[in-house]
């Protein structure tokens, strides 16, 4: 067999694994990869900004996809930049392979120019990652990247070839013939035991919820369709993780909306007073549970994961099912089925007689203003005008997060891609090029607050260059509102930093790289500002002036439980925050 | 009973392949886990498989979760927790240099003998012992050569395995 080269091989086992498009930048350690990369159709090449871009590129195309995001960078430098876009995929569990070009074997150690120990700074933040060698195993280790990626819970793989090991020759027989690591085998099929256990908790409940995480959303729409069969045949509430909306409908009337800090009333007043918590692919992060003695004292707890090392980890669980989801709640329809369970309505009228009670308090109601733009009304607006486009949502990190996840509206799953674990300034508008590549003919929308769009705002340019119409919907108020928050809430109103200075003129910035700037503060204006956004062919920035001293309710302070929300400006914390609650971030 | 922090020894079966040590011990300590004890070599020179020994500490839902995420590490093939089984051995191996100089020996190598310590080089100037036994026989060993002028001493980590079936491989 013909022997080729591993920039070629490179190539090779990336088309055989149907990669269409890659996010990278070049450099010194990666030119043999880009020569090759160059000779080819199949693969196209978004030339980004910055790696961390390429990485959070190719996060967002793999979420709205549900396929492996790759991205091609150069050492040293170009591999350490990548560093926070891994660490962001491996909390959020996203798929992706990372191919950096490394200095040549014999050059390793030395302290060679733009040489980065990357293998061992990314150890911690990868599923997994290889250092290759030998240019034989090259294709092993490609395949076998992809396949841990995407198989088991998902996550970044990083893949670090020296430049001499580019230009070695080796055979390479096609993936079907390439060894692929054969004993990770992550256990997607549940135990029928647990299944049936869990049945006997579901026919006694009489105050159930489920918990819905983005492992609905990594598992595919099959676990989204079982989901939302289980929960409509059981008439069970539903409340969604960050990171699961629109994993079942959140215009439905049985999803009592996001929990959590930031979450509403009713979900989390539900959560605190459940006979029974269903668990499905969420993990009881901190800014779900709150205080963890505090966490639903009253519940018995079933949690459904594909990974085992997410039960028990911070909330003690009665019942744990480990397996794919869609498999899961699958043998749990059948189930039902099979025993002809039928779930009287009267058993759990009570519970939501008591739910709708929490509901009439209306936690997300704010003050609306005819002088000032309210940013949660920007959003309603926002979700009211582009609903019938079945929007792709991205986000920065910070308050306009939070009130994007509360205001707008997700009825499917994989069009909301938010920096859920991580918490990255800069994701959205990267997430938002990725996200467009990806559904070319779709309105993509970033929702941006005007601190975090600065972090990642080099990638106009790469916006420019692709002709993407990203939509950017900067929600300004002139501050990194979160930590204003905070500083108010916790530090005595002492603004330390938090004001942002020396802004750009974002409708000029958005003119400089050919795209069109919108600004408004009028909240008369919002709805033609928004449909003229929509209108605009190419990319557009949107400079919407909010009121400044506005904050992010309803709100568990830290160190608080579910029960002890804050609805509004006006509700003060019980006493003082505890000590412990302060060191809490 | 779950809250009691109890000592547990680990058994990993990993790839022998480069960092794949640095994978399990940056585990343990960014996750802030404890490692007492640690000893690693290669057990399988046709399959590259090395065997790790770990002996960690903490409550049942600490140590639970320190095996699942280690059953996650992809090079890791198996892990047991030997301290669950019903009966398994462990042991250490400590190496003690004496000073000997203008000394009788006579006593100290007879109790030596007793203990069924070795002794690996003898001169006029010193003696190294090794001794093999569990922690505690070799804890025992150490307090006995106290009296004496130690000049330098290395101890092994602990090696562990069940008795029975060979868990490590079902």
């Amino acid at each position: 067999m013909k022997k080729i080269t591993g920039a070629e091989i490179v190539i090779q086992t990336l088309i055989e694994e149907k990669v269409d498009v890659i996010f990278g930048y070049p450099g010194g350690a990666v030119l043999p990869i880009y020569d090759e990369l160059f000779k080819q159709k199949k693969i196209r090449h978004i030339l980004v900004r910055h790696e961390q871009a390429a990485v959070h590129a190719a996060e967002g195309y793999a979420r709205s996809t549900g396929r492996v995001g790759v991205v091609l960078v150069t050492s040293g430098p170009g591999a350490t930049n990548t560093v926070t876009g891994l660490a962001d995929a491996m909390m959020d569990s996203v798929p992706l392979v990372c191919i950096s070009g490394q200095v040549p074997t014999h050059m390793i150690g030395n302290d060679a120019f733009q040489e980065a120990d990357i293998v061992g700074i990314t150890r911690p933040c990868t599923k997994h990652n290889y250092l290759v060698k030998d240019v034989n195993i090259l294709p092993n280790v490609i395949h076998s990247a992809f396949f841990i990626a995407k198989n088991g819970r998902p996550g970044p793989v990083l893949v670090d070839i020296p430049k001499d090991i580019q230009t070695f020759k080796a055979v390479y027989k096609g993936k079907k013939n390439t060894k692929v690591i054969s004993y990770y085998k992550p256990n997607l099929k549940p135990n029928i035991n647990q299944i049936d256990q869990f049945i006997k908790l579901l026919e006694k409940s009489e105050k159930p919820i489920f918990y819905v995480g983005g492992g609905v959303i990594n598992s595919g729409e099959v676990a989204s369709k079982n989901l939302f069969k289980l929960i409509k045949s059981t008439g069970f509430p539903c409340t969604q993780t960050l990171m699961g909306l629109g994993a079942y409908p959140t215009s439905d009337n049985q999803c009592v909306g996001m929990l959590g800090m930031h979450g509403t009333y009713e979900a989390n007043m539900s959560m605190y007073n459940c006979d029974l918590m269903i668990c499905v692919g969420a993990r009881f992060d901190d800014r779900i549970t709150g205080k963890v003695s505090g966490f639903s004292p009253k519940s018995k707890k079933v949690h459904f994961d594909i990974d085992a090392s997410s039960f028990n980890k911070s909330v003690n669980v009665d019942l744990t099912v480990q397996g794919d989801l869609a498999r899961i709640l699958q043998a749990i329809n059948k189930k039902i089925e099979e025993k002809k369970i039928s779930f009287k309505k009267a058993k759990i009228k009570d519970w939501w007689i008591q739910i709708n009670k929490w509901r009439s308090k209306d936690c997300l109601k704010f003050k609306n203003s005819d002088k000032i733009i309210k940013p949660q009304h920007a959003l309603k607006r926002l979700d009211f005008l582009t609903k019938k486009y079945n929007p792709f949502i991205t986000t920065e990190v910070g308050q306009h997060q939070m009130w994007a996840a509360q205001f707008l509206t997700f009825n499917k799953p994989k069009h909301w891609m938010t920096s859920g674990g991580l918490g990255t300034m800069g994701y959205g508008l990267p997430a938002a090029m990725g996200v467009q590549i990806a559904h070319p003919n779709s309105l993509v929308i970033d929702v941006a607050g005007e601190a975090s769009i600065l972090m990642n705002i080099q990638e106009m340019s790469t916006i420019k260059q692709f002709r993407l119409p990203v939509k950017i919907f900067i929600l300004n108020n002139h501050y990194m509102g979160m930590v204003r928050q905070w500083q108010e809430l916790l530090h005595g109103n002492r603004l330390s930093e938090s004001y942002m200075d020396s802004l750009p003129d974002f409708v000029k910035l958005a003119e400089s790289f050919g795209a069109t700037g919108l600004r408004t503060e009028k909240p008369s204006e919002i709805d033609d500002l928004i449909k003229e956004m929509i209108n605009v062919k190419g990319p557009v920035i949107c400079d919407v002036i909010v009121d400044p001293s506005e904050n992010c309710f309803p709100m568990i302070p830290s160190g608080s439980t579910h029960n002890q929300m804050l609805l509004g400006p006006n509700d003060k914390v019980e006493g003082e925050i505890s000590e412990d609650g302060m060191v809490l971030v | 009973m779950n809250k009691k922090n109890l000592k547990h020894i680990l058994s990993i079966m990993v790839d022998n392949e480069p960092g794949v040590l640095a994978r399990v011990v940056g585990l343990f300590s960014g996750r802030g886990y404890n490692i007492e004890s640690l000893s690693v070599s290669e057990v399988d020179s046709h399959k590259f498989l090395s065997r790790i020994t770990v002996v960690t500490s903490g409550t049942k839902i600490i140590v639970d979760q320190i095996k699942a995420q280690l059953a996650k590490l992809i090079p890791v093939h198996n892990l047991v927790d030997i301290t669950e089984l019903k009966s398994f051995i462990g042991k250490e191996l400590i190496l003690i240099k004496l000073d000997v100089k203008n000394k009788k020996t006579f006593d100290l190598k007879k109790k030596l003998e007793r203990l069924s310590a070795k002794i690996l080089e003898e001169n006029d100037l010193e003696i190294i012992v090794q001794f093999t036994g569990s922690p505690n026989e070799v804890k025992k060993m150490e307090s006995i050569l106290q009296p004496y002028k130690i000049i330098e001493q290395t101890r092994s980590g602990l090696v562990s395995m069940a008795t029975g079936t060979d868990y490590i491989k079902k």
